[in-house]
Formats: C-alpha cells, sequence, structure tokens
C-alpha cells in the first residue's frame, strides 16, 4: 500500500469546502490517471497512445501528437476533459467507458483551478501503472461488446433523401458538418454499378438499355431483385468470403506431410451455394465451423467445413524434436485461434498468445481456451456419400494414420541410415500398415471407393518413395468424391522415442491445453480448458461437448451476437461502399479504428439480427439506400470538408478487383464460359475461360495473375485488399496475350459490319456497353486508317472505363 | 467533348505533352519510404543478398578448423554434437585453406577468387539460427519469423526506403528458371507492391526473363499510338468524370509501364556488357544473375535477392567434396567478381553484399561422405555498404560445430542490414492486426564491432 492511499481519507473530509490544490490532485486526479489512463499514456511505453504520457508533470503539461491536452483555468477548452466528457464522438476516453459524473466534477474543478500537479518528474514507481492487458471486467464496457439495439432515425433537415434508415444517419452527420449528399448517379451507372456490385461483372449494352427503359418505378427495385437471384451472385460474394476465409488449395509449403486439398474446391462451391440460397449468416458460420457436429445436417453440408479442414499448416518433419514438432502443432492452432477470432469477432486474439493482450481485455487464459478448441480438432477426408458413421468415424482416424505411416516408411527407407535403428522401426510401421490394410480391404465390397482412397498407403512403397518425400506438390485439385473436412480428434504429440516424433490423435476426445508461458510450448502454465472469451460470454464459458466447436459457434451467435453482427455488416458494407464504417474489419479491439457511424452501425446490425442474419435483406437495405445511389464526382465542397468521404456525400468510385476485371472482359469478348462450380482450373491457361473464381489459389505460389492485382496472400485471414496501380498490371494489359486475344475475338465479331465507322459502333457497345461520341468515332477513325481493328478493340478494353466504376 | 483537341492529342503524340513534365517531376521527387524513424549512420543504398539455399558448409569455406583433422572419425565427448539426424565421427574438410590478402583471413582452396576480394569482405564466423529445417530456417533469414506469413527483408526495405526508379520494381528476386525464393518474395502484411517481382537470370533475353515486357504485335512506334489512343480515352474519361487519384494514377502507370519496355529492355539486359564484364562474372545462371544485380542496382533497385540455384542444392547430406567441387567455382567467380566490379565503379561503399544460406552444416559426417544440417553455428559474409573489409569476426567451437564468440543471430543480421540502409530496427513498424509488426520481432542487436 502506498503513502498516498493512507492520507487521502483524511484529506478528502475537507476538499468540497477547500480550493483545488496539490492534495486534491494526489486524492482525486491522479489516482484516476494511473487506473484509467497509464496504461496506455506512460512515459514506461516505448510508444505511448498518441503520444500523450501522463505519469510525469512534464508529459501532461506538453500534451500529445496533436497538442496539449490542458488548458490551465479553462476547462472548456482542455482537450482531455473533451475527451473524458464524450462529447466530441471521436475523441472519447478512457475507450473503456465514460467516467463517473464527479470524477468528470473533480477534473473541471481542478483544471479551473490552475491544473496544481506536485510530482516530481521521474515518474514514481508506485504510481504508474504496469503495461497489460486491459482487465475483463473494464472491457466488458468497451463500445464493440456493448448490446445493439435499433435506434430512432436521427432527425434531418432534409427528410425528402432518406429512401432507407440508413440514409437518415448518414445525412444527419453530413448535416452537422454542412455538408449535402451528392444528387444520384444516372441510370446507366446505376445498372453498371449493380451488376458489378451484385454479379461481379460488367452489364451488356442490351442489360443497360433494358434497365435505362424500364420507366416503371418499380425498376430499380426489379433490378436489385433479379440480380440477387441470379446464381451469379454466390459467385460475386462467395470470393468476398473467400478473402476471409483465407481460402486455398495448398500450403504455404505443401511439403511432404502438408500437401494440398484436393478437395478444398468443394468448400468454395458450398460457399457460392449457400449464399445464393440466402443462408442466415449463424447458420453460414456455425456450419464452417461445426457441421459434423450438427443434427440433421445434409451431407453435403460438410462441405462447409472446408473453412476448417483446408486451413494452414506447417510442415513437420518427424526427426525433429519434441518440441519443435509441438512448437510447429501450436502455430497450426494458432492459424485457426487468428482466423476465427479476427475473421468472425472482429478481435486480434492472436495477441494473447505470449502475454496477456497488451491493449484488448484478452488474458492468455482466453486465447489457450480457444486454442484448446483446435487442439482438439483434426483435419480429414470424408467421402461425399453417406456411410455408415462408425465406419466413416474409423476411415477418418486411419486415413492419417496411414499417412503418417506411410510417409514415415518411405522416409526412413529412402535415409535409412539417418535415424537411429531405422529398419527396426521401418518394420513395426510395416506391421501397423499390414494390419490396417486387413482391417479397410474387409469392406472392400461395401464402400470400394474408401478403401480405394486408402490403397496408396499400402502399395509398393519403393515405386513411390521418392516422390513422398521430397516433392513439392502444386495445387492440384482432383474429383474424386471426398471433401476436406474435420472431426474430433485430440491432438498429442508423442516424444517418447527420441529420434523419431509423432504426432497422435484420439478421435472424440478433446483436449484441454495449458497456458503456455510466453509462448512457449515447453513452458506449461496453468490449464486453461476449451472455452470462450471471458470478456464476450455471459454465464458459463466452458465448452464440454468434444472439441467445442459447436459450442463456439453457438458463443459467436449469442453471448457475442452484437460483435459478430457489427463485424459481419461493417465487412458488407464495405464490399458494398468501399468504404467500412469501422476502418479496420478485423480489429474491433482498442487498437482497431472507431466506427465513423456507430449509431448507424448499431442499429442496422440490430435490425440484421432481427431481419434473421439474411445478408440478402442486409444487400437490399444498402442498395436501396440514397446514398449508394449517389453520383461518384468530387464535389469541391465535400473535399473541403472531408476529402476521405469518410461521411459519404458521394459513392466511392472503385477500381474493379481482378475478378471482376477478368470476368467483365471474358463476357465482353462472348469468351466467357458460364458454368457455375466445379474442379479448379488454373488460370494461366490459354483454355481456361472460366470465372476466376474458379481459378486455383495457391498459398505457396500464388498465380501471378492474382498476384498482380493485389489478390491477398491465402495464409491469413484478410481485412481487406489494397488496391495498387503498377507498371507490370499495364503490361499485361498493353503487352500480354489475355487482352489480345479477347481483343481478336471482338474484332472477328464486329468484322462483318458493313463499314468502319460501323464496326467502331459495335466495339464501343461491346466493350463499353454505349455508343461512342462523334469526337470518339473520329479519333477511331484517324487510328484506324492505318492501324488494325483488332488493335482499337485492344485499346478500348485498355482504356480506364473498364477497370474503373463510377 | 472538343473533337480536335481528342484528335490532336492522338497524333502530336499525347505522351510528348504536359504529362511527361509531370512524370519527370514526378521521378524526381524524393522515393516515397514510408520509415519515419531517426536516421541511423549507415550509407548503404541498396542491398543484393546472394543466397545458396539448403545450407552451405562453414567449415568447407570459411571457417578453418584443424581439430577435425586431429580427431578424425571420433566424437570428442567435451562436446555434443548431436542434430536431427544420425552422425558419425568428425569429418575434416578435404579441402586447404591459405590465408589471403593483408587481412590473412583463411578461405578455403574452393574459393580462390574470394580470397582475391577478401580484404573488402567481412566474414562473419557467428552466426546462429533457430531451426534446423529448411522451410522454417529459410523463412527465417527471409523474414524473421519461422511463419510463413510475414513480409520478406526485401518487402521491409522497399516499404521503408520507396523506390527510386518508378520504371523497376523495388524488390527483384534473380534465380535459375525465376521461382528461387517463391512465397519467401512476400509482402505479407505489407501493401502488395512491396512484394518481390521474380525474374529467372537463366534467361538472356530480356523479354523471356519479364512477362509480357515486349509487345510482339507492334514495334515502338505503333505501341506508342496506340498508347496515345488510350490515353487520349483516359484524358477525355478524367475531365468527365473530374479528379481521381486512380484515374490520374493509371495514366501515369501506363506511361511507366511504356517506358519499363525499354529501360527493363536495357537494363536487363546483360548481353550489352562487355565480353571481359562477363567472363569475370562467368556465363552461368548465377554470374548473369550477380551481373544483373549490379546493373539493377545501378539504375535505382533498392533490393536484390540472388539465388544461386533454383531448389536446396547447398544441401549436402552426402558426397559434400564432389558436390561442393562441381558447385563452388561460379558460386565463387561470380561473387568475387561483384565486389570487384562494385569497387571499380565506386558503388561498393552504397551498395550492401551479403551472402550466405538458411544455416550450416555439421563438423560431423553423416552417412559418411556428407554433413548434416547445422543451425548452430555457421558462417556469413557482408561486404561493402560501410561494413569493414577483411574482418573476421566471431568464432565456433573448435570443431566449427556451434558459434561461441560474438554470436550473431538472424535478427541480429536484419538490424545490421537495416542500420546500414539508415534504419533503426525498432522503428520500421507496420500496423497489423492489432500491434505493430517489426522486422525483428522484439529481437536484433545492430552488430556494430563491424561497422565501419
Amino acid at each position: 500500500m502506498n503513502r498516498i492511499a493512507l492520507i487521502a481519507p483524511l484529506l478528502v473530509a475537507g476538499l468540497s469546502a477547500q480550493t483545488p490544490d496539490s492534495a486534491f490532485f494526489e486524492a482525486k486526479i491522479r489516482p484516476v490517471l494511473a487506473a484509467s489512463c497509464y496504461g496506455c499514456h506512460s512515459s514506461k511505453m516505448k510508444s505511448p497512445m498518441g503520444g500523450l504520457v501522463l505519469d510525469t508533470k512534464a508529459g501532461l503539461r506538453k500534451g500529445g501528437a496533436t497538442g496539449p491536452v490542458l488548458n490551465t483555468g479553462k476547462p472548456e477548452e482542455s482537450r482531455l476533459l473533451v475527451a473524458l466528457r464524450y462529447t466530441d464522438p471521436h475523441l472519447q476516453m478512457p475507450p473503456s467507458g465514460k467516467l463517473a459524473q464527479p470524477v468528470l466534477d473533480n477534473f473541471t474543478a481542478w483544471i479551473t483551478a490552475g491544473a496544481p500537479d506536485p510530482r516530481v518528474d521521474a515518474p514514481s514507481s508506485s504510481a504508474s501503472a504496469p503495461l497489460r492487458g486491459m482487465p475483463v471486467e473494464a472491457g466488458r464496457k468497451w463500445w464493440a461488446f456493448q448490446p445493439v439495439g435499433e435506434r430512432a432515425a436521427p432527425v434531418v433537415k432534409n427528410p425528402a433523401w432518406p429512401s432507407r434508415k440508413i440514409d437518415a444517419f448518414l445525412l444527419a452527420r453530413m448535416e452537422e458538418k454542412g455538408l449535402s449528399p451528392s444528387p444520384e448517379a444516372d441510370k446507366r451507372t446505376l445498372a453498371q454499378r449493380l451488376y458489378i456490385d451484385l454479379l461481379g461483372y460488367r452489364p451488356t449494352y442490351a442489360e443497360i438499355e433494358a434497365f435505362v427503359n424500364d420507366a416503371k418505378p418499380s425498376a430499380y427495385q426489379d433490378l436489385v431483385e433479379r440480380l440477387l437471384a441470379s446464381p451469379q451472385y454466390g459467385e460475386a460474394w462467395g470470393r468476398h468470403w473467400l478473402d476471409v476465409a483465407r481460402y486455398a488449395e495448398d500450403n504455404p509449403t505443401s511439403e511432404a506431410t502438408n500437401p494440398p486439398y484436393p478437395y478444398a474446391w468443394r468448400y468454395r462451391d458450398w460457399v457460392i451455394e449457400a449464399l445464393n440460397a440466402d443462408m442466415p449468416y449463424d447458420r453460414f458460420v456455425t456450419l464452417q465451423l461445426a457441421a459434423d457436429k450438427m443434427p440433421g445436417v445434409k451431407r453435403t453440408d460438410l462441405r462447409a467445413l472446408g473453412y476448417l479442414g483446408a486451413a494452414p499448416v506447417y510442415h513437420k518433419d518427424q526427426r525433429l524434436s519434441y518440441d519443435v514438432i509441438s512448437t510447429f502443432l501450436s502455430d497450426d492452432w494458432d492459424e485457426r485461434v487468428d482466423a476465427v477470432s479476427r475473421g468472425l469477432l472482429g478481435l486480434t486474439v492472436a495477441c494473447a498468445r505470449c502475454h496477456d493482450h497488451k491493449f484488448d481485455p484478452i488474458p492468455t487464459k482466453d486465447y489457450y481456451g480457444l486454442a484448446s478448441v483446435f487442439a482438439s480438432t483434426m483435419r480429414s477426408e470424408r467421402p461425399t456419400f453417406d456411410v455408415d458413421p462408425a465406419v466413416e468415424a474409423r476411415f477418418q482416424f486411419v486415413q492419417r494414420r496411414l499417412f503418417d505411416l506411410a510417409y514415415s516408411r518411405n522416409l526412413l527407407t529412402n535415409e535409412a541410415s539417418t535415424v537411429v535403428g531405422s529398419e527396426e522401426r521401418v518394420n513395426r510401421w510395416k506391421q501397423e500398415i499390414a494390419a490396417l490394410e486387413t482391417e479397410m480391404e474387409a469392406m472392400r465390397e461395401r464402400y470400394p471407393v474408401l478403401v480405394q482412397n486408402l490403397e496408396k498407403y499400402w502399395r509398393d512403397p519403393s515405386k513411390q518413395a521418392k516422390q513422398a518425400v521430397t516433392a513439392r506438390r502444386r495445387p492440384g485439385a482432383s474429383a474424386d468424391p471426398f471433401m476436406n473436412t474435420v472431426y474430433d480428434a485430440a491432438n498429442f504429440v508423442d516424444g517418447s522415442d527420441a529420434n523419431y516424433t509423432w504426432i497422435t490423435y484420439k478421435p472424440g476426445e478433446p483436449r484441454d491445453l495449458p497456458v503456455f508461458l510466453r509462448g512457449n510450448v515447453a513452458s506449461p502454465g496453468e490449464p486453461a480448458p476449451r472455452k470462450f472469451l471471458a470478456v464476450l460470454s455471459k454465464g458459463d464459458e466452458r465448452f464440454r461437448d468434444g472439441s467445442g466447436r459447436l459450442e463456439l459457434a453457438g458463443k459467436i451467435f449469442t453471448d457475442a451476437a452484437p460483435l459478430t453482427a457489427r463485424v459481419i455488416v461493417n465487412r458488407v458494407w464495405a464490399w458494398h461502399f468501399g468504404h467500412p464504417i469501422v476502418g479496420t474489419p478485423s480489429d474491433f479491439g482498442t487498437q482497431g479504428d472507431k466506427p465513423t457511424h456507430p449509431e448507424l452501425l448499431d442499429d442496422l446490425a440490430a435490425r440484421f439480427i432481427a431481419n434473421g442474419w439474411s445478408l440478402k435483406w442486409l444487400h437490399r437495405e444498402i442498395l436501396f439506400s440514397a446514398a449508394w445511389r449517389q453520383a461518384s464526382n468530387r464535389r469541391a465542397e465535400g473535399d473541403r470538408v472531408d476529402q476521405g468521404n469518410s461521411l459519404l456525400w458521394r459513392m466511392n468510385p472503385r477500381r474493379l478487383e481482378i475478378e471482376a476485371y477478368r470476368d467483365s472482359i471474358l463476357r465482353i469478348s462472348g469468351a466467357l464460359d458460364a458454368n457455375l462450380y466445379g474442379i479448379s482450373q488454373d488460370l494461366d491457361a490459354e483454355t481456361n475461360t472460366r470465372r476466376t473464381i474458379y481459378g486455383r489459389i495457391g498459398r505457396g505460389r500464388m498465380n501471378g495473375l492474382l498476384k498482380l492485382y493485389d489478390f491477398p496472400e491465402a495464409s491469413q485471414t484478410a481485412p481487406s485488399r489494397d488496391l495498387t496501380t503498377t507498371p507490370l498490371q499495364q503490361l499485361f494489359v498493353m503487352n500480354g496475350p489475355f487482352l489480345r486475344a479477347q481483343a481478336g475475338l471482338l474484332a472477328k465479331a464486329v468484322e462483318k459490319e458493313p463499314d468502319t465507322d460501323a464496326q467502331l459502333r459495335a466495339l464501343y457497345r461491346k466493350i463499353l456497353a454505349r455508343d461512342p461520341s462523334p469526337a470518339e468515332i473520329d479519333l477511331g477513325l484517324t487510328y484506324l486508317a492505318q492501324g488494325k481493328l483488332e488493335e482499337y478493340a485492344h485499346v478500348l478494353l485498355a482504356t480506364n472505363e473498364v477497370l474503373f466504376q463510377k | 467533348m472538343n473533337r480536335r483537341k481528342l484528335i490532336q492529342q492522338l497524333c502530336a503524340g499525347f505522351g510528348s505533352v504536359g504529362l511527361t513534365a509531370m512524370l519527370e517531376q514526378q521521378l524526381g521527387a524524393a522515393p516515397l519510404g514510408h520509415y519515419a524513424g531517426p536516421k541511423m549512420p549507415g550509407k548503404a543504398k541498396n542491398v543484393i543478398f546472394l543466397f545458396l539455399a539448403g545450407g552451405p558448409s562453414q567449415v568447407d569455406m570459411f571457417d578453418y578448423k584443424p581439430a577435425l583433422l586431429k580427431y578424425q572419425g571420433q566424437r570428442p565427448g567435451s562436446a555434443d554434437l548431436r542434430t536431427e539426424r544420425q552422425t558419425g565421427g568428425l569429418l575434416p574438410s578435404p579441402f586447404q585453406f591459405q590465408k589471403y590478402g593483408k587481412s590473412g583471413i583463411e578461405v578455403s582452396e574452393l574459393l580462390p577468387q574470394m580470397g582475391t576480394v577478401i580484404d573488402d569482405v567481412c566474414v562473419i564466423k557467428s552466426m546462429y539460427t533457430f531451426n534446423p529445417t529448411h522451410t522454417p530456417a529459410r523463412s527465417l533469414i527471409h523474414s524473421g519469423s519461422i511463419l510463413a506469413t510475414r513480409p520478406s527483408l526485401g518487402a521491409w526495405i522497399s516499404y521503408g526506403l520507396g523506390t527510386e526508379n518508378q520504371n523497376l520494381p523495388a524488390f527483384v528476386a534473380l534465380s535459375p528458371g525465376g521461382n528461387g525464393g517463391g512465397s519467401l518474395l512476400r509482402s505479407g502484411f505489407l501493401p502488395a507492391e512491396y512484394q518481390g517481382t521474380p525474374f529467372s537470370d537463366s534467361e538472356e533475353e530480356p523479354e523471356k526473363m519479364i512477362a509480357n515486357l515486349r509487345n510482339k504485335w507492334l514495334d515502338g512506334q505503333a505501341q506508342r499510338k496506340q498508347l496515345d489512343a488510350i490515353q487520349a480515352l483516359n484524358r477525355e474519361f478524367s475531365k468527365d468524370f473530374g479528379a481521381d487519384d486512380f484515374l490520374e494514377g493509371r495514366i501515369q502507370s501506363m506511361e511507366a509501364a511504356y517506358r519499363m519496355q525499354f529501360e527493363a529492355m536495357d537494363v536487363f539486359d546483360i548481353r550489352k556488357e562487355a565480353e571481359p564484364i562477363r567472363e569475370e562474372y562467368g556465363k552461368t545462371p548465377f554470374g548473369n544473375g550477380c551481373l544483373l544485380a549490379r546493373r539493377l542496382v545501378e539504375k535505382g533497385v533498392r533490393y536484390v535477392h540472388v539465388y544461386h540455384s533454383a531448389g536446396q542444392d547447398w544441401d549436402d547430406h552426402k558426397d559434400i567434396e564432389k558436390n561442393l567441387r562441381k558447385r563452388c567455382p561460379d558460386m565463387d567467380r561470380a561473387a568475387a567478381a561483384l565486389i570487384r566490379d562494385l569497387k571499380r565503379r565506386g558503388l561498393l561503399d552504397e551498395t550492401l553484399v551479403v551472402w550466405g544460406g538458411e544455416f550450416g552444416r555439421t563438423p560431423v559426417s553423416e552417412s559418411g561422405t556428407g554433413r548434416d544440417h547445422n543451425p548452430y553455428g555457421f558462417t556469413m559474409w557482408m561486404a561493402g555498404g560501410g561494413v569493414k573489409g577483411g574482418l573476421a569476426y566471431g568464432n565456433t567451437d573448435e570443431f566449427g560445430f556451434k558459434a561461441v564468440e560474438n554470436r550473431v543471430s538472424i535478427h541480429d543480421l536484419h538490424a545490421t542490414i537495416l542500420h546500414q540502409l539508415g534504419i533503426d530496427h525498432t522503428r520500421l513498424t507496420y500496423r497489423y492486426a492489432g500491434r505493430d509488426f517489426r522486422l525483428t520481432d522484439v529481437f536484433g542487436e545492430v552488430v556494430k564491432d563491424i561497422l565501419v
């Protein structure tokens, strides 16, 4: 106990009658600073938040990166008090919640009195809080964890503008800043925007004209409904989700123990189908986490488990030590914790692997509680067809065991001298393989496909040994009737053989990890049983049903529902508007951005839940708004007040993502193969004219075109895409064979037109979906006096107009 | 829309008017780096990293250990020489060592050319790493982490310092076939523009090295005309829509790409070098790669990673003598030529050359004629960029197994490289997933002893 606490009670009695002085600071101000501020604003930190230090007198006087925080004698002009009072939506401190009114009154009185500060610098250790996580109890007050509720639409000066509730929230903020919204975009622009947004490619001339000429008052609504009902909607929006789900078909290294996932594409197809069916978001996610544990699930929905079943894993050379293999395995679990927490909850739980989260209310125990769920889960391949549940359970285990045994047998057969006693081991493993072979062969008659799937493991090793050991495999999809999934099985590292480390799986059993101190698997601490994050839990946090995946999903959509809804609503918002409400879509913690429109986000999230977590409902709510229909041109007064357009005084124009760009060009040229679903194909193959979402996605080696156009690396969940503009992209456009081939097809298609003028007009309609101006005709004719039609088709394909959406 | 003006733009050559001036202005401007910390005293501007994947053997190249002969075939009880695989007794280096230069640094007979430039080289004999397996160890030396998700050293440097030539990528990787490095060239959570751009150095014609570099249908003039038409339409579109960063950026980027075709055709064409120079480097992929690396840094490319081979060739679990005799000459010749050539051109001071692999090899034998992976002690070297020449730094134990004196970790190496580029490694950070990430994580000490 420190001295201040002892003397404080003596002083308090006389305080109300007394002018604030040094004792007042010690009794009323300093304890609050210490408890609520030093955690982020301490001279002991390398980089205190906002450059502001409050545990020294000098720091408090100096202020932070944006200037002084005290104007002594003038509380109203002191940013410290502005922040504490929560009157400015962008400056609210402490972030855990507004302090009580009497505390604020003390600060007001203290600043009025000249902010006396008796501290002598070199901060005293007793007063400065060590840097550590926000306590869970304090964390419960964090804005993102509060319940969501419908909010009354704010009153606006221009009631004629809003057409949806979100508009009122947006307009109110604009009016506060003296801004007005932009006018509605023209119908051509709206049609293009809708097609690109909902279907992921540009509309044809005819499709635009149909909308422009549809005079019915419901024309816009009708188009939205038609596009939402189109199966191409799932292809466009499925891709958004796949960024979050870090979908790919192989592993960062794809070595012998972590080969590619041949059936990952079935997960991709499932995502497309589910979105097309407007599967409620809670069910959509729950199936991905735990379809195998849900009653009454259709077999085809087990494909959803690819979210975990095709997750990135690391190569584990079994000759490595127990500790090294344990670390690799814990890296795998860590990836799952990160994907789920950032992807679904917008929380950076993985920060709490080595120490309590430094900023958010997430203790390491919570991290390991979640990691335990994934330490109780194992990847497997399941057949797409129904089999006896007992057979399936055994098949999943045996398949991995055989994989490990065959790999080890081949490894030590090839490098016999490398591990002491190799021969003895290999013989033992061969016996186990033979026993499993006998067991599995017994069901060949009933399940021939299952047995065929396993045969490769007991076939003559000399014929495949080399390949199994050294091949670094490229993603190769298979059409065999299997799915990459998961099932409940505890993962353990068996270190009993000092020269050869096994990972063992115990089907049906859970595993509760200990906290690993400083993230070190060799330093186990207190037990961390499977459970949900404390700060989000109401009542019981523990999971008891096997791995706990189903309970985890349950918690995400009950206790954590407000946060979950905010996170997905914010993502969907960003995919429609080009900018999110919370600028850090995968971090809603204290280090993330605050929402630009908190009430709007709350209201929309609440109504999203009330409408059954329907994503199509959310699309309508946004697409029917006046805000989304605004023109996207810049305006001087808007730029002056809000150049970044965080108030949405105009629609954000967008650069098409690579999928929409490539798909649009293929559709324009007529080459697009519009078939839905199926096995992945190499995007570089000239014959591949399928939509880009069906291209092969690699974690080790990303396709060159995707990489060129900012496709996110698929080894971790992607919060958003950074869209860049580089010269190498333009080389692809100007010199690459892809656009040139499409230009050739287009030239061929318009050849039959009677003259150059007509050919040009036809090209304009096909490529830019509009008629050319006289000047554009002249330009084209001038070019074509010497150049070829094909070259000019290439010119039009290469223009900004194709890559850019107003 | 003004019809005449549009056509004038086309005929006059659109790129030759206002836009060019604007672009020149842009190119003249300071490179756009994100590093905002204090400027460190290092004076390097560029880095060339020569990488020998697989784990080159320190005791056969730079780390001369007479004790291996003395205890040949034995495992002296005092030393714990265990690694992942079963190994036998100490395997003396079959190669003779001799002292070179004023510094008298010992170099094996495998590297006679390196011997001639050794007074410009700082040999670090006390490197160590944390993982005995290729993939994670390679990830560590490329990105400071065994996790296959963190940005590569070249990406961090490009992010921190920007590029000095908008017509070329800031981070280039060269390897036979162009696939060396693979996902190790990643930008991770950094923006995608900072990822490494791979090219093949087993090709000599630029258009075979760079995808889409040359237009196969139009000559330069016809292509200019086509681009002018594109740009005329782009300009009209911009005029119609109003100011927009993307629209403007892409117009500029197209011009940059157009110029890059010619600049890259020139820069990447090592056939333009005089024959004696080509000979000096050797006409192998690695020789070509080293020569090209010099040409690239001359043109302002910030970071060049040259992979000696496409696979992990230096992984000599057996037949190490035969293999090294075969593999070393071209490596030796090219690496030494690079140092010599940079020095002749006055570029060595501002170019930091780094050499090494993901780990070293054991002094004990594996399968009689080879050596196992050894993360505990190995050799790397640096030259130029403000690093002391003619210095042998640090030491391994008497067998060359473990680094024992002046130990240098991978994070220390990274911190030192950044320091020489003027970057404080603790201040080059990127906010992602809720925290500030660093190349060196929470580790890394600049190895001050080796700096000029």
